[in-house]
């Protein structure tokens, strides 16, 4: 083999248009398989509710699968499954998403339901609907977060990296208190602002013609008004940890302590953010990344180590976790990662490293947008927070020109001891003792 | 939006005929060693999914060292004949290849996913694994180690413990009754001569598989797998399964493990369900599409979740093996409802023996499965995926071609006559692990 990238980028071509009431709609053909993806993604999430309600945008995804006007609760799980399509939906900081993926024959449906739910959703809102959903999501945040071990260090994290206010300070679930509290004029507000033709942009992937598309988007989303403007909001001050919450201990129902680093980085899009991504896989995927190597494989320290970041707007975040392994304390792992950090930083990294991580970075992105779904949901997301779809390929195009000098640069410059937020969770005192199993 | 009474109602759209689905037809072919191959090739995205299946699961495993497959499995990649596991995983992160091995109870898999450029080295590097590793010592005790900190960690989640008390109630001293994974004690004390043996002695080339699915040159693959496997002999030693268990001892019963303060209980059904070449496997997965395939539109979705709102979701599966599996329901609810979701989880179960299924809902659950097909041979490893299932339980090879007609076929009696046979709540056990009083 050669050890470069190969030349052949990968390519997603895709036909725009938007209608009149500023809906914008995307369309990429791949006729390899007989399916169609279509995508719905508001450019609203969890960083737009008020303190006090959060966990709406969640709550009102939710509730946007119990029916409409003429496709009453029940329809639309039933109406999808029985032409073999599946759909969903998700809530994240920056956008909500609706999908379905479904044989080509069937793509008119999917559209009628989206229609459905933008048009006629609000006559059928009502307190019993809103009681049930409040009940699934409350059982969703104690199963998916309370429940599960280590399950609230996130949120712990995230309120330590985001003090002061920042959006992306509270969890997409939304804080218990909030959940119980949401009332049906806040979901009716919420969806009247945010879920208008302007504010949303359609992506339709697969065996399918942007003729055809186009046609069908107009007739299905053409006539809708084009709501009110949403004023911009005012972006926050640049997120950093407050020097007296940098550092936390955090008790929970475990049997191995876990270390929890996290850092506020420049957004989604961004040659830095790319050079960074570089840098996490560098760090953290494959048996002879730096941290695997350093933690796990030779310095016998944690059962696993993982890093991470996230392609989010306003700022991206990038993360270390880790394991301790029996009879390791946690600060023996905070010092090895922070070793490792800095020494990235003064030291550089080699060639060959940046090879493989964008290599294995590209594996991923391959293995991510073989899915049509998948193709859709970021080529809508590249349209809905960098502005047009094409930026997909953009960004994917900036990995094989990451150079070492970048990578050890966006270390340096960004993964500093003085910008972290780092969560310890320890075994609850009092809990019995783990036997040393080795 | 505006008042909705402004905008045209459309009429929900009439479908055109389902698109035939593209299933792939793979060459098959046996290498001299007598290693049976699939290859599965098509164009799209820039990507090689290799699957080895091995009839080496824990199934086959010494009785007295649970745990052995499993670390076997883990120790492919940390030491070969040729190769240090430094050297193995540096070589492996810089191709940029995934290699995921996973360890069942009658198959070890080992999924290779590689960028189409790097097939004939990463081919290479996938028989030095298979064929030729030494599980060297201090590899042998790290992964050990790991293992066991991974049992103990794995039992903070209350989910795990259901799973595996179910494992045990329906199995008992059956393999299938304990993990894949093995136990603490199997895994603490298996020698590291014992892995070599297992490893001599089940993987060999006659009566292991390879399926490829992706962008690929058939020739190139061929010579790579003829050239990679070429000093690899024998025949895997046969697998004696000991007979399948009869009915669990705690049929009819409840069975509570305690967890003290918890706001959910996981709670499991599970019953004895059937081999995977059984005759009834699509009438079963029918009958199971109606009661629980489906997370909200299936009948215990439709009570549990969508109705009352007690939990995030509940789901059934029949579990494939090559001797019968399970059949398992699997959700958590508000602890509060714990009793009242087990009566109505087995209201559901009695209705579906009881009364006969109408043809509507039986109309839309063959629908719901028969039209999903285009959907299920999308990407590279989906593909490998299933074609490798067809070849491990040595199904026939037009399975996916005559599963419509299969599915069509099935009738109200059918379903009620699998419903009598595996959802009769007389034949299953039913676990809770949560704060419920015993």
């Amino acid at each position: 083999m050669t050890d470069t990238i190969a030349a052949s980028a990968l390519r997603f071509p895709v036909r725009t248009h938007a209608l009149e009431n500023g809906m914008r709609i995307i369309c990429h053909e791949d006729r390899s398989a007989p399916i169609v993806a279509v995508h719905l993604m508001y450019h609203v999430g969890s960083r737009d509710e008020q303190p006090g309600r959060t966990g709406l945008a969640h709550l009102l995804e939710h509730l946007m699968f119990e029916g409409s006007l003429h496709a009453p609760k029940g329809q639309f799980d039933d109406l999808l499954e029985r032409v073999g399509g599946t759909n969903n939906g998700s809530t994240w900081l920056d956008r909500t998403n609706y999908f379905e993926t479904v044989p080509s024959n069937a793509v008119e449906l999917p559209l009628w339901l989206e229609r459905e739910r933008m048009a006629f959703f609000l006559p059928v809102l009502d307190a019993e609907m809103l009681e049930v959903q409040r009940g699934v999501v409350i059982n969703e945040r104690r199963q998916a977060y309370e429940a599960r071990p280590y399950g609230m260090a996130d949120e712990r994290l995230h309120q330590m990296l985001f003090a002061g206010g920042h959006p992306y300070a509270w969890p997409t679930i939304g804080y218990m208190p909030d959940l119980e509290a949401i009332t049906l004029d806040d979901a009716r507000g919420f969806y009247q602002t945010y879920y208008t033709p302007g504010n949303a942009v359609l992506v339709l992937a697969g065996d399918l013609s942007a003729d055809d598309g186009f046609a069908l988007a107009e007739r299905y989303f053409g006539d809708l008004p084009p709501g009110p403007s949403i004023p911009p909001p005012a972006l926050p001050a640049d997120p950093a940890p407050s020097a007296d919450v940098s550092h936390e201990t955090m008790e929970d129902d475990v049997s191995f302590p876990r270390v929890y680093a996290a850092w506020a980085v420049p957004g989604y899009g961004t040659r830095e953010w790319v050079a960074l991504d570089v840098l996490a896989y560098l760090l953290a995927d494959g048996d002879s990344s730096r941290l695997q190597r350093a933690l796990v494989r030779e310095g016998r320290l944690a059962q696993d180590v993982d890093s991470y970041l996230y392609n989010t707007a306003l700022c991206g975040v990038f993360g270390v976790v880790c394991t301790a392994r029996s009879g390791i304390e946690p600060q023996a792992l905070e010092s090895a990662v922070r070793r490792v950090l800095d020494e990235v930083a003064a030291d550089g990294v080699s060639d060959d490293e940046v090879l493989g991580a964008v290599r294995r970075v590209r594996r991923d992105q391959v293995s991510e947008l073989a899915m049509v779904e998948e193709r859709a949901e970021a080529l809508a997301y590249a349209a809905t927070v960098l502005g047009e779809p094409e930026a997909l390929e953009r960004v994917m195009d900036l990995y094989p020109a990451v150079t070492p000098e970048e990578v050890r640069r966006a270390a340096e410059e960004w993964l500093g001891a003085h910008r972290a937020a780092t969560l310890v969770v320890v075994p609850r005192a009092g809990a019995e003792e783990v036997a040393d199993a080795a | 939006m505006p008042p909705e009474s402004r905008l045209a109602v459309l009429p929900r759209p009439t479908l055109g005929p389902p698109p035939a689905p593209r299933v792939p037809r793979p060459e098959r072919y046996t290498l001299v060693n007598g290693l049976r191959v699939v290859a599965a090739p098509r164009a799209g995205v820039p990507q090689v999914a290799l699957r080895l299946v091995l009839p080496a699961g824990s199934v086959a495993e010494p009785r007295e060292h649970p745990g052995t497959a499993s670390l076997v499995g883990h120790l492919l990649t940390e030491g070969t004949e040729t190769k240090s596991a430094d050297e193995l995983h540096a070589r492996l992160d810089l191709l940029g290849a995934g290699v995921a091995p996973s360890v069942g109870h009658d198959f070890t898999e080992l999924e290779v996913v590689l960028l189409s450029e790097t097939l004939a080295e990463g081919v290479a590097l996938l028989a030095e694994i298979v064929t030729r590793p030494t599980f060297p010592a201090d590899q042998t005790e790290r992964i050990r180690a790991e293992s066991l900190d991974a049992l103990i960690a794995r039992l903070d989640e209350p989910a795990n413990v259901a799973d595996d008390r179910a494992l045990r109630e329906a199995f008992g001293a059956h393999p299938y009754g304990t993990p894949s994974f093995g136990t603490a004690e199997g895994i603490r004390g298996v020698p590291r001569e014992v892995l070599a043996a297992f490893h001599a002695a089940h993987y060999r080339p006659a009566g292991a598989l390879v399926v490829a699915a992706g962008e690929f040159d058939p020739d190139e693959l061929r010579e790579a797998l003829e050239r990679g496997f070429a000093g690899w002999n024998g025949a895997a030693e046969p697998v004696l399964y000991p007979p399948p268990p009869a009915r669990p001892t705690n049929a009819g019963r409840l069975v509570v493990h305690p967890w003290p303060d918890a706001e959910q209980s996981e709670i499991r059904v599970i019953g004895l369900g059937m081999e995977r070449r059984d005759p009834d496997w699509i009438r079963a997965g029918v009958a199971n599409f109606l009661l629980g395939g489906s997370t909200i539109t299936g009948r215990l979705g439709a009570n549990l979740r969508e109705d009352k709102g007690w939990t995030y979701g509940v789901r059934s599966a029949f579990a494939a093996g090559v001797q019968p599996s399970g059949w398992l329901v699997e959700t958590a609810v508000d602890a509060e409802v714990t009793a009242d979701a087990v009566a109505e989880t087995l209201r559901e179960m009695r209705r579906l023996m009881e009364e006969r299924v109408d043809e509507a809902e039986l109309r839309r659950a063959k629908d719901a499965l028969m039209l999903s097909i285009p959907r299920l041979f999308e990407t590279p490893t989906s593909v490998a995926g299933r074609l490798s299932t067809l070849e491990a339980y040595d199904l026939p090879r037009d399975w996916w071609d005559r599963y419509p007609a299969a599915v069509e076929a099935v009738t109200a009696d059918d379903v009620r006559r699998i419903a009598r046979e595996h959802f009769d709540p007389d034949r299953v056990v039913r676990v809770v692990v949560g704060a419920m009083e015993g």
